[in-house]
């Protein structure tokens, strides 16, 4: 620490002294135990209160004129950042300059954004160079898009730039740095480089410092490169009365929501407002409330564009029903079953919904997209009507087989799944061949091999023929097998979920299992929501589309029949087809770019050879004009002051 | 009054007429006197569905089948039992007992509690009672007859406040994970807080219990301080529960408080009214069997 910034610590911890000698004066009331004690407004005691403005309004001049004259003192150590090339042969120079149009840019940067910043440096980066240099731009936003191919012509280069506006696209600094490099490689120029103006926040803070290689990388401006909070509603499903919104906010920030309302908006009133939570919040809303309906964040941070999303209307439902129906309320330690919280720390958009039993009408079973049924002692007429019913629809059922499957009473089977019931007896076989798995179950097998299961579940042989075995026990038995039926499939595993039967639902392989099981029951739910820079792709039949979306008309590029169009921001989007159909679709945020820790940059990539980045400023006659301006308030408050007090 | 003293902080004679009924369809597993979700042994006709393997020839529609060739079978509507399950607030903000009341919220929310249990015993329906928070015992499972009543009891007479589900959230996910995956469709589910200091999010989480046919009533219990805030002069209120430390003057702050407390029952009144739940208010400066009335009044 220097000289200069030990004496600014100590001349800045002085504004504090007018308050700390405030607050020494306070006198403390009864303390009384009260349950409603956050519904009570605060308020200081009567003698404070009736000379708190004058008081506050000196205390406020007082301090700041504290902090103004030691800027004062200060001014002659403020530098401005201006860009500029140098050039270590004194030849002209080959730039490639990346601009990060990513969302993290949107942070605010000083007077404006950070994308703001970036623009501006790279106009005065354009206003250094002169003939003979060659220029080229690339935006960061993922993927990388080439908008300059190197030339000399700087006029379009800063037309380009001028014209250039932010997205709401993820990060790629890696592969933005790699195709400018690509694009000045094999330029005449000798003196090389590429400029990154990016605030480093691709969502990999721990990930290794981006490398110079054979083109220099020049990172001038680290300014941005600043860890910020920003929270963003990524999607708002309405379901019937409830509108499932999914909130997230930057990492190392658990109170990034707090003093913070989700709203519920229709045409700017709002219609309903809650807490927000992290992750899954539902908002209840009446059936009579109409869309258009949007959802925002009050309060502010880094990004304010992603702290709204439009409400979008499932088609389908999105909830998975899990049955575990044991003797016992919970568990032991009060927690919910092994397979709740092994679907709850998979982090899905579909909310998992315990049940008591299967439910026995067709109608209780439609607010699901798949069902999960742990060790069930066969279904009853009623239920297996309704579960077929439902796999028919397209539905997944998922069921583990154990001793209750084994010892079904009398009137209860597992028709029309499988005819012949099922044995629960010991087991030879000691855990799953992965050799045997199919492609993506390798992997979950493998975490199988040794599970020490002391039984398990056997299936008939006329019943194995029906199932497709996705993961074998060495013995070959199905451990996960799966069978078509009509427009749906049933996944039946031949171990119980319960902790007691085996460690199966324990092993890291059961996630991955169970994430491609829901993967394939949210199929079901149709996708109008892609993230931003996700284009879309939609068959026109030759024929003329609209796109528009938050930032007015989006450019379709048409190859034969078909269009393609791409979501550059977040927020909701109108597709126009021939003939007047229209579609609605979302762009929505993506969660990466919420984290704003930068990544390293490595000393070289930030060292002064490669530009100059600084100059000094006058800012002493602003400065000594506000601590005048501070000296006359605090004459004209004292005057005041003494006018409204009585004679003695 | 005490928590101790349930026998005698009631007229339990005045609870004889009243019973517990509600338009939703029960799915009881024994038979009992309310309507049921399910087709079974019964007279009144309830219609005719497929016939499917397992179901019982003696229900079996013979002229259906000599007439159409078609299996089909008859169903009738049924009665079966719909059980109580009782959720009393025991956090240590119902330990709080104001200069006029005659017992502390946690002794009035329990006798309450034992005597909707009294009245559905009454009527041959289970009933269950599980604890937000609280030291001593668990909860009862839900079971049926003048044993579970007699558990049920004695379980609100030996619980002694205590936990913070301000600051612990998993102290309400505990006591209401259990209900949410276990409580059948018909099950009355009474819930007997402050609801002062619940974590952020409760209203939805509690509402969302009146999914799946459940009838589900919110008792909101206050003492008579927490609903006028009737002191003066500079005081310092300690929080029962969270960190909350406030400096203030209720002659200056009473209507905020009002309107803030006024906002929390909105809050909850309209999302409970918006999943179908009900929101009752009472004081423990009310009697008992009022209170009792109204939350029957409001199941039905």
């Amino acid at each position: 620490m220097s000289f200069v910034t030990a004496l600014a610590l100590l001349i800045g911890l002085l504004a504090a002294a007018p308050y700390m000698a405030h607050r020494l004066r306070r006198r403390r009331g009864e303390e009384r135990p009260f349950a409603a004690t956050h519904l009570v407004p605060p308020a200081p005691p009567r003698a404070r209160r009736r000379a708190e403005l004058e008081d506050v309004a000196l205390l406020v001049i007082r301090a700041l004129a504290v902090l103004a004259l030691a800027a004062l003192g200060a001014s002659p150590l403020v530098r401005c950042s201006r860009l500029s090339l140098t050039r270590s042969s004194g030849a002209s120079v080959a730039l490639a300059i990346v601009i990060d149009d990513s969302m993290s840019m949107r942070a605010a940067a000083g007077s404006g954004s950070r994308f703001d910043a970036a623009k501006r440096a790279a106009l005065e980066l354009l206003a250094s160079s002169r003939e003979g240099d060659a220029v080229a731009v690339v935006q960061a936003g993922a993927p990388p898009r080439v908008a300059l191919a190197a030339t000399g012509d700087i006029g379009a280069a800063r037309t380009i730039f001028e014209n250039m506006s932010p997205s709401d696209r993820a990060t790629d600094l890696e592969g933005a740095v790699a195709v400018a490099r690509g694009l000045v490689a094999q330029l005449p120029q000798v003196d090389r480089r590429v400029v990154l103006l990016s605030d480093l926040a691709d969502g990999q803070p721990s990930a290794s410092p981006l490398e110079g290689g054979d083109v220099p990388l020049w990172v001038p401006l680290p300014e941005l490169a600043v860890a910020a909070v920003d929270c963003a509603v990524l999607s708002a499903d309405r379901l019937r009365g409830v509108i499932r919104v999914r909130i997230q906010c930057s990492p190392d920030a658990p109170l990034a929501l707090e003093r913070r309302t989700l709203e519920v908006v229709r045409d700017g009133k709002v219609v309903t407002s809650v807490v927000p939570l992290l992750g899954v919040v539902d908002v209840a809303v009446a059936d009579d409330i109409v869309p258009p309906l949007v959802v925002r964040l009050t309060g502010t941070d880094a990004v304010a564009s992603d702290d709204q999303a439009p409400v979008v209307v499932e088609a389908a439902t999105s909830a998975v029903a899990v049955v575990v129906e044991r003797g016992s309320e919970a568990l032991p330690t009060g927690g919910a079953p092994a397979v709740e919280q092994a679907l709850a720390s998979l982090k899905l958009d579909l909310s998992a919904r315990p049940l008591p039993v299967v439910p026995d009408r067709i109608e209780d079973l439609s607010g699901f997209v798949g069902i999960l049924v742990d060790d069930p002692p066969g279904f009853t007429p009623d239920q297996r009507r309704a579960l077929k019913a439902f796999v028919e629809e397209g539905g997944v059922i998922l069921v583990s087989l154990g001793p209750r499957a084994a010892a079904a009473p009398l009137g209860s089977s597992f028709e029309p799944f499988f005819e012949r019931g099922v044995i629960w007896e010991k087991n030879k076989s000691a855990g799953a061949d992965p050799k045997g798995a199919r492609g993506m179950f390798v992997e979950a097998a493998t975490s199988f091999t040794d599970l020490g299961a002391k039984e398990r579940s056997v299936m008939t042989p006329a019943d194995r023929e029906r199932y497709e075995t996705l993961v074998p026990w060495t013995d070959g038995a199905p451990l996960l097998a799966k069978r078509t039926i009509a427009r749906g499939e049933v996944w039946l595993m031949t171990l119980p979920l319960s902790v007691d039967a085996s460690d199966l639902p324990l092993r890291p392989g059961f996630l991955p299992l169970l994430d491609t099981w829901v993967d394939l029951a949210r199929a079901r739910v149709s996708d109008r929501r892609t993230p931003v820079g996700e284009p879309w792709v939609f068959v026109t039949g030759g024929k003329a589309a609209e796109v528009s979306g938050p930032r007015g008309p989006v450019k379709v590029v048409r190859e034969g029949n078909v269009a393609r169009a791409v979501p550059e921001v977040a927020g909701a989007y109108e597709l126009t087809f021939a003939g007047g159909r229209k579609e609605q679709r979302v762009g929505a945020p993506i969660a990466k770019e919420l984290d704003l820790r930068p990544r390293r940059a490595t000393a070289p990539n930030t060292e002064a050879k490669l530009g100059d980045t600084k100059a000094t400023v006058d800012v002493s006659w602003m400065v000594a004009l506000v601590l005048l301006g501070l000296l006359s308030a605090e004459l004209a408050l004292r005057a005041a002051a003494n006018q409204k007090r009585p004679a003695a | 009054m005490r928590a101790r003293d349930l026998s005698k902080g009631i007229d339990w004679g005045s609870l004889a007429p009243l019973a517990l009924r509600s338009r939703e369809v029960a799915e009881g597993v024994y038979a009992g006197g309310h309507r049921s979700a399910r087709r079974g042994a019964g007279v009144e006709f309830g219609g005719h569905r497929e016939y499917l393997p397992g179901d019982d020839l003696r229900w079996l529609d013979r002229r259906s089948l000599l007439r159409h060739d078609h299996l089909l079978v008859r169903q009738f509507e049924t009665e079966t039992d719909r059980a109580l399950r009782l959720v009393v607030d025991a956090t240590a903000s119902m330990a709080y007992r104001g200069g006029t009341a005659p017992g502390a919220k946690l002794a009035f929310a329990a006798l309450c509690a034992a005597a909707l249990a009294r009245i559905a015993v009454g009527s041959g329906d289970p009933i269950g009672l599980t604890f937000i928070g609280g030291e001593g015992p668990r909860g009862v499972p839900v079971s049926g007859g003048r044993e579970a009543f007699e558990r049920v009891v004695a379980a609100l007479e030996t619980v002694e406040p205590g936990g913070d589900a301000f600051t612990g959230p998993e102290v309400l996910e505990r006591a209401l994970g259990a209900i949410a995956r276990t409580a059948r469709r018909g099950s009355i589910l009474v819930v007997l807080s402050d609801l002062l200091d619940m974590p952020a999010g409760a209203v939805l989480r509690v509402a969302s219990l009146a999914s799946a046919g459940r009838v589900v009533v919110v008792v909101q219990t206050l003492d008579r301080d927490e609903e006028t805030l009737p002191w003066e002069g500079t005081l310092r209120l300690r929080a029962l529960e969270g960190p909350g430390l406030v400096e203030t003057d209720p002659s200056v702050t009473r209507d905020g408080y009002l309107r803030a407390l006024a906002a929390l029952r909105d809050e909850w009144k309209t999302a409970l009214l918006a999943r179908g739940a009900r929101f009752v208010t009472a004081s423990t400066n009310d009697d008992p069997v009022a209170v009792v009335r109204a939350i029957v009044e409001a199941v039905r």
